[in-house]
């Protein structure tokens, strides 16, 4: 990963580039290895960047052949030799970069091109001789960005949301799966914008963004590039619903492919293995593949890559850590087992804060521990690492889906998940791996593999008690990957329930994190909550908490609480979803939104309590 | 390398603020630590040892700190925190029979505490702040190595307040910038050690005293063992070895640097490891990267030739002087702090470097107007024992910004007493003179002569003999010229004119160190007392300490004209060996730019016309040499490298500076 920063449009005042600078130096942890910035008049392109691919070159900001054109990226274009062929005009690459081929596109096909882009990513592209910037994020919103308003009219754009916390009078989640162009020249000249683009006149305030208005269809001047089948069916009035029948073989050789196609790497890398299903599934694919990709007894960076390493952190003796193990052996990876004391998470729990930039409880509780692991294996010289993330929105894994009173429901929830994901886990992700210059790629978020997924008919995905294997959740992943004759993974693990993350790293650490919480906030501060924090006020100590931490870093920027979605949930669910059943809201509905709600709740027969919330779970 | 945090006897606000206090510490230094950080308090939440953590060997928990010492009920009884390397913790555990509890050479330290009290830092070789408390009497012992390689500072808390025995430790000053308890701070001293007891009496001794620098009477007179210098080089290289991690050398292709590269590579290959990794940097084109890479050619190395641009420079360096905490040496620590982000992209965490030899055996050129044998020892022994201020301060800041320990041979305790025990006669520098028949007897004439085994040569003659080069060599303005006119940019002239009030008592003379100074006053401004205060300070020539401008009445004369004696000094000395300082005024010198020259640097470029022929035929060849277009990356096969910025590619010698002149 990487950390872009740019400011379009803004007045050529002598101490800008300064500022740029300075402020771009916030995104350093993402990219420790080089700075780059551009700049064309009043318009600055800051890189931070983490090499890698080709890390002895391939510094950013990027140019097409003549200088005229740059573009500053964050992400992978896994695609991008195909792009390179597809290109209209041959060019003879500069680096080794993924990200070279985006100015080309640009060049051959116009803004229409980012369509065209295979990956996780964000980028600004600033074409000089039209005083044109198209700004693009991927279709999850993998990458994070963000976008901001100054008072003079010029637009930030930052990976992270701590470069421009000071500058703007606005900033929103710049959302994904959109672009955003504008420029100073005249926009009926421009060719080749899809269509609904608004550009922004220059020097001119945009249309206001509400936080809620992000995530809607073609919210203006934003425009959906990522138009999928199933996004679009889903946009659709009367919303339609997918139909396709599960194909086993398919789906699992879809998700291979997924998993290959991140193993696109300069730089040593590795896995990250809570021992549950998605990161076991992630770890077992890659296990397959690692001769057929790098031809057997190869080495990348001093590190051999005929064993994959994988890295699982817990407190001493946690479910994850031994459920981790088991799945190293039997996979025969080489094997991090990390540990961390509840003390040490407690002391990380403002920088976790400033880095993931949420004051979601959840998100925080789960971000420590990846954030802990994440400095771990950068010190061992690991600068990528797959992880698993994505699967239970897809599959519907969360365990509240037991619920869903119908296929119809599942299938919308689920939308609602994946759209949500940039704000969550694909946030939480990110940014406590980036916080150390790590980079962690998410192959259940693939476009070709969501294609797939997310196209099957969802009675598929239901939890049904009629299957012989019972009554579980994701279940047609379980059963694609179901390969006896050539096991991926041994079965009590491909077929155990599910575990949240935040508990398997050892069931103390939540009990921890909430007693420090009781003694550090006190009732009267928590009884007044709602007047000193007006927008999604918290309900707990806890989150009381986390919210004043995030108010001091985050607390002079306008806008900045209201990029963190709040509402009702129930163990992880959207806020329609904690409708599905009435008991949930009124038994602890606003309260602990982890699972202190469905703690009492059955959610299915024989099922392990998901997040005990203090509580120890019932185990089987 | 480590960064260290420790607060003893800490008593005021609550016991969370106190922590989060020491948190804030902590994580200033991080850049020092990347890999782990841990944070141990006492239980009544008023002594605090905190670390961040460099992981040399392996990032197992085994070398996590702080380290404890615990009784028979678990309880700790000595607890520690460690930044540094400890090169000899297997012979000391040992000779006192020390029962360690973790693999780490920092295990050493509570145990040979507990053995040998005081002693402790006396007895550690190797480079190191250590802070220790224990827990039976509450004494509070804190030490520094002899040379000061690592950094270390000590703050104090308020008098007269609850917390006027409380005694703060950092790595870097930076860490006391958020800490308002922190009332003064100041430079712990190398060699040093500092006791306090648990009712707040503290007394600074220092255990550091080899002859050559507590008897101001001794000059000494053993004859240089060629032998026994190379022997004890190898040695000292050897013992740097110890790490777990790939490291590799800082190369510009100067002497020191390529001796030391040299003799690494030899320990290498006696060790059977892969070829070494060897680093330098320059504005492209800059004769130093074909310096160096010579070197890595005749060395074998994996050579890695890095560039920057002066516009990337110049973006770093308000980062360099928050992260040297000095406005001294800035223009030779940005291409090292460059240089240390490139080598650590590419997962390398070490590097050996050549600081060190410049001091102690006389390197720099105004070593040529020594008064006598005897002052150019004494200099020799203020310059060594001030490296802790320069460059020893500027090249582990520069390097642990990024994460990158560096390690310094030169230094080594062994090592050094060698070279200051040796009869300065051999040390004094005559081009007139040629002791072994061959060569002239130029400065580091010993070092050279101790390496020239033409059998089995460590380095090329053309290497070994090589006079210091001038630093304005070839194209490399860019980076001093840049660096110049962003200063005049940026400090007006009334804001100049007005300095001697912005900075009472000891103005900046050019705008440079005006915007240096200014960018340090942001930086530290909570604590610019404390902070202005541990920077060096005085008039030098060419790197010379304030006592050498005794050696010639012109530089005693010169008050407030830098110009004068800096030119002065420049063609006195043949044309060598410029500081910071005199930089502003070589340039002038080496452009030939003699139109509005004053009356005294038209002397110096006369003066210089009239150095031997044939070296000036020989400057004249190398700026010959020097080429014009960029050469290609040597690496396996060239790979294209994207246009940075679209800035133009030009050469420079600043390396050159910040490895060969500047050590």
């Amino acid at each position: 990963m990487c950390g872009i920063l740019a400011l379009l449009m803004s007045n050529e005042a002598a101490m800008t580039r300064k500022r740029v600078k300075e402020l771009s130096g916030r995104l350093r942890h993402r990219g420790p290895d080089w700075s780059g910035m551009y700049q064309h008049k009043g318009n600055y392109l800051a890189h931070e960047r983490l090499a890698i691919m080709d890390p002895a070159s391939g510094d950013q900001p990027l140019f097409n052949e003549d200088g005229t054109i740059a573009v500053a990226a964050n992400g992978e274009i896994y695609n991008f030799k195909d792009l390179f062929a597809k290109l209209k005009r041959k060019r003879k690459p500069k680096t080794q970069s993924d990200c070279e081929v985006i100015s080309y596109l640009y060049e051959d096909y116009g803004p229409s091109f980012v369509n065209m882009l295979d990956g996780m990513f964000s980028f600004v592209l600033y074409d000089s001789k039209k005083d044109f910037w198209l700004v693009a994020r991927d279709p999850i919103g993998i990458t994070p960005l963000f976008v901001g308003f100054g008072t003079d009219g010029a637009v930030w754009i930052a990976s992270e949301l701590k470069a421009i916390k000071d500058e703007c009078e606005r900033v929103a989640p710049f959302p994904p799966g959109h672009v955003l162009t504008g420029g100073n020249s005249v926009a009926g000249k421009l060719e080749n914008i899809p269509k609904g683009t608004v550009v922004l006149p220059g020097g001119t305030a945009p249309v206001d963004l509400g936080s809620a208005a992000v995530d809607k269809e073609a919210s203006a001047p934003f425009v959906r590039w990522y138009q999928p089948k199933w996004l679009k069916d889903h946009f659709a009035t009367p919303e339609v619903f997918p139909k396709e029948a599960l194909d086993l073989t398919r789906l699992r050789e879809s998700f291979e492919r997924a998993v290959v196609k991140r193993l696109m790497t300069d730089v040593p890398f590795g896995v990250l293995l809570s021992g549950g299903l998605d990161s076991s599934l992630v770890a077992s694919v890659a296990c397959r593949h690692m001769d057929s990709v790098f031809g057997s007894g190869s080495e990348i960076g001093g590190f051999r890559t005929d064993r994959l390493h994988s890295f699982c952190i817990g407190l001493e003796g946690s479910p994850d850590l031994l459920a981790a193990r088991d799945v190293a052996k039997f996979l025969n990876t080489q094997h991090h087992e990390l540990h961390f004391t509840v003390q040490e998470g407690i002391d990380a729990i403002s920088d976790v804060i400033y880095h993931i930039e949420t004051y979601d409880v959840t998100s925080i509780r789960a971000s420590t521990p990846m954030f802990l692991m994440s400095r771990k294996i950068k010190a061992l010289g690991i600068k990528m690492v797959l992880s698993g993330e994505g699967s239970d929105e897809v599959f519907g894994g969360y365990l509240y889906f037991h619920k869903a009173p119908n296929a119809e429901e599942f299938h919308r929830e689920c939308c609602r998940k994946i759209r949500a994901l940039h704000m969550y886990d694909c946030a939480r992700a990110n940014k406590s791996t980036s916080a150390w210059g790590v980079e962690a790629r998410v192959p259940f978020l693939d476009r070709e593999f969501l294609d797939v997924a997310m196209n099957l008919d969802a009675d598929e995905k239901m939890c049904k008690a009629e299957r012989k294997e019972g009554h579980i959740e994701k279940w047609c992943l379980r059963k694609a990957f179901d390969t006896p004759e050539k096991p991926y993974l041994p079965d009590n693990v491909l077929w155990r329930q599910k575990e949240q993350f935040s508990d398997g790293v050892g069931y103390s650490w939540i009990d921890g994190l909430r007693d420090y919480c009781e003694r550090e906030v006190s009732d009267a501060e928590l009884a007044a909550a709602a007047h000193r924090f007006t927008h999604n006020p918290p309900s707990t100590k806890e989150g009381y908490l986390y919210r004043k931490i995030f108010e001091e870093h985050f607390g002079t920027c306008p806008g900045a609480a209201h990029c963190i979605p709040g509402g009702p949930s129930v163990a992880c669910s959207t806020p329609t979803a904690a409708l599905w059943d009435a008991a949930w809201l009124a038994k602890g509905g606003g309260g602990d939104p982890s699972g202190r709600a469905v703690l009492d709740v059955h959610v299915g027969p024989g099922l392990e309590k998901e997040d005990g919330g203090g509580g120890k779970r019932a185990k089987k | 390398m480590c960064g260290i945090v420790a607060a003893i006897r800490f008593l005021s606000a609550s016991a969370s603020r106190r922590r989060q206090a020491l948190l804030a510490m902590s994580k200033n230094i991080r850049h020092r630590g990347p890999d782990w950080s841990a944070m141990y308090s006492t239980p009544d939440n008023t002594v605090f040892l905190g670390h961040e953590r460099l992981a040399l060997n392996g990032i197992t928990s085994e070398g996590d700190q702080p380290m404890h010492v615990f009784d028979a009920d678990g309880e700790p009884i000595i607890s520690w925190v460690v930044n540094g390397e400890l090169y000899n913790h297997k012979a000391l555990a040992e000779e006192f029979g020390l029962k360690l509890d973790y693999t780490s050479d920092s295990a050493v330290v509570g145990p040979l505490f507990l053995a040998k009290g005081f002693e402790t830092a006396s007895l550690l070789d190797g480079k190191f702040a250590v802070a220790i408390y224990d827990h039976r009497d509450g004494t509070f012992y804190a030490g520094r190595d002899h040379m000061g390689i690592s950094p270390m500072y000590i703050g104090y808390g308020a008098p007269g307040t609850e917390n006027e025995n409380a005694i703060f430790v950092s790595s870097e000053m930076k860490s006391f910038n958020d800490v308002e308890e922190v009332d003064s701070f100041e430079a712990f001293p190398p060699g040093h050690y500092l006791v306090q007891k648990a009712d707040g009496s503290k007394q600074f001794e220092q255990w550091y005293k080899p002859r050559w620098l507590v008897d101001e009477t001794y000059v000494p007179d053993k004859p240089a063992d060629h032998a026994r210098l190379r022997d004890k080089l190898h040695a000292a290289v050897e013992k740097r070895f110890m790490a777990e991690v790939p490291f590799g050398v800082l190369l510009s292709g100067g002497l020191d640097s390529s001796l030391v590269s040299s003799v690494a590579c030899r320990v290498a290959a006696s060790r059977n490891m892969p070829p070494l990794k060897s680093f330098v940097i320059g504005i492209k084109g800059a004769p130093d990267l074909d310096a160096a890479r010579e070197v890595a050619d005749f060395l074998g190395t994996d050579h890695y030739e890095f560039y920057f641009t002066a516009q990337e420079a110049l973006d770093a360096l308000r980062d360099v002087v928050y992260h040297i905490e000095s406005w001294e040496q800035c223009r030779a620590s940005v291409p090292m702090f460059l240089l240390s982000r490139r080598i650590a992209a590419l997962g390398i965490k070490m590097v050996l470097s050549g600081e060190g030899s410049d001091e102690a055996l006389g390197g720099y050129l105004y070593f040529h107007e020594a008064p006598s044998a005897e002052e150019f020892h004494r200099e020799c022994v203020r310059k060594t024992s001030r490296l802790h201020l320069w460059d020893v301060n500027r090249a582990n800041k520069a390097t642990m910004a990024w994460g990158i320990e560096a390690r310094v041979p030169f230094l080594d305790q062994v090592f050094l007493d060698e070279m200051m025990n040796i009869d300065p006669n051999e040390k004094t520098i005559d081009l007139s003179e040629k002791p072994d028949g061959v060569h002239p007897k130029l400065e580091k004439y010993v070092l050279r002569k101790a390496f020239d085994t033409p059998e089995n040569p460590y380095l090329p003659e053309s290497v070994l003999w090589r006079q210091k080069e001038q630093f304005s060599d070839g194209v490399g303005y860019d980076w001093v010229d840049s660096l110049r006119a962003y200063a005049e940019d940026e400090v007006t002239d009334e804001q100049f004119a007005a300095r001697a009030e912005r900075f009472p008592g000891d103005p900046p003379e050019t705008k440079e160190y005006y915007l240096l100074r200014s960018i340090f006053e942001e930086e530290f401004a909570k604590k610019v007392k404390s902070a202005s205060a541990t920077v060096p300070r005085g008039r030098s020539i060419a790197c010379s300490t304030p006592e050498a401008l005794a050696w010639k009445e012109e530089w005693m004369n010169s008050a407030g004209d830098i110009s004068g004696r800096a030119v002065n000094v420049h063609a006195s000395s043949d044309g060598f060996g410029m500081d910071d300082r005199a930089m502003d005024d070589l340039t002038v010198f080496a452009n030939g730019n003699g139109a509005g020259a004053s009356a005294s640097q038209k002397k110096s470029v006369a003066a210089a016309s009239a150095l031997p022929e044939a070296t000036q035929q020989q400057r004249r060849q190398r700026r010959q040499q020097a080429p014009r277009t960029p050469p290609t990356a040597r690496r396996g096969a060239p790979k294209p490298r994207a246009a940075m910025n679209g800035a133009g590619r030009v050469a420079s010698r600043h390396l050159r500076t910040s490895t060969i002149r500047l050590h």
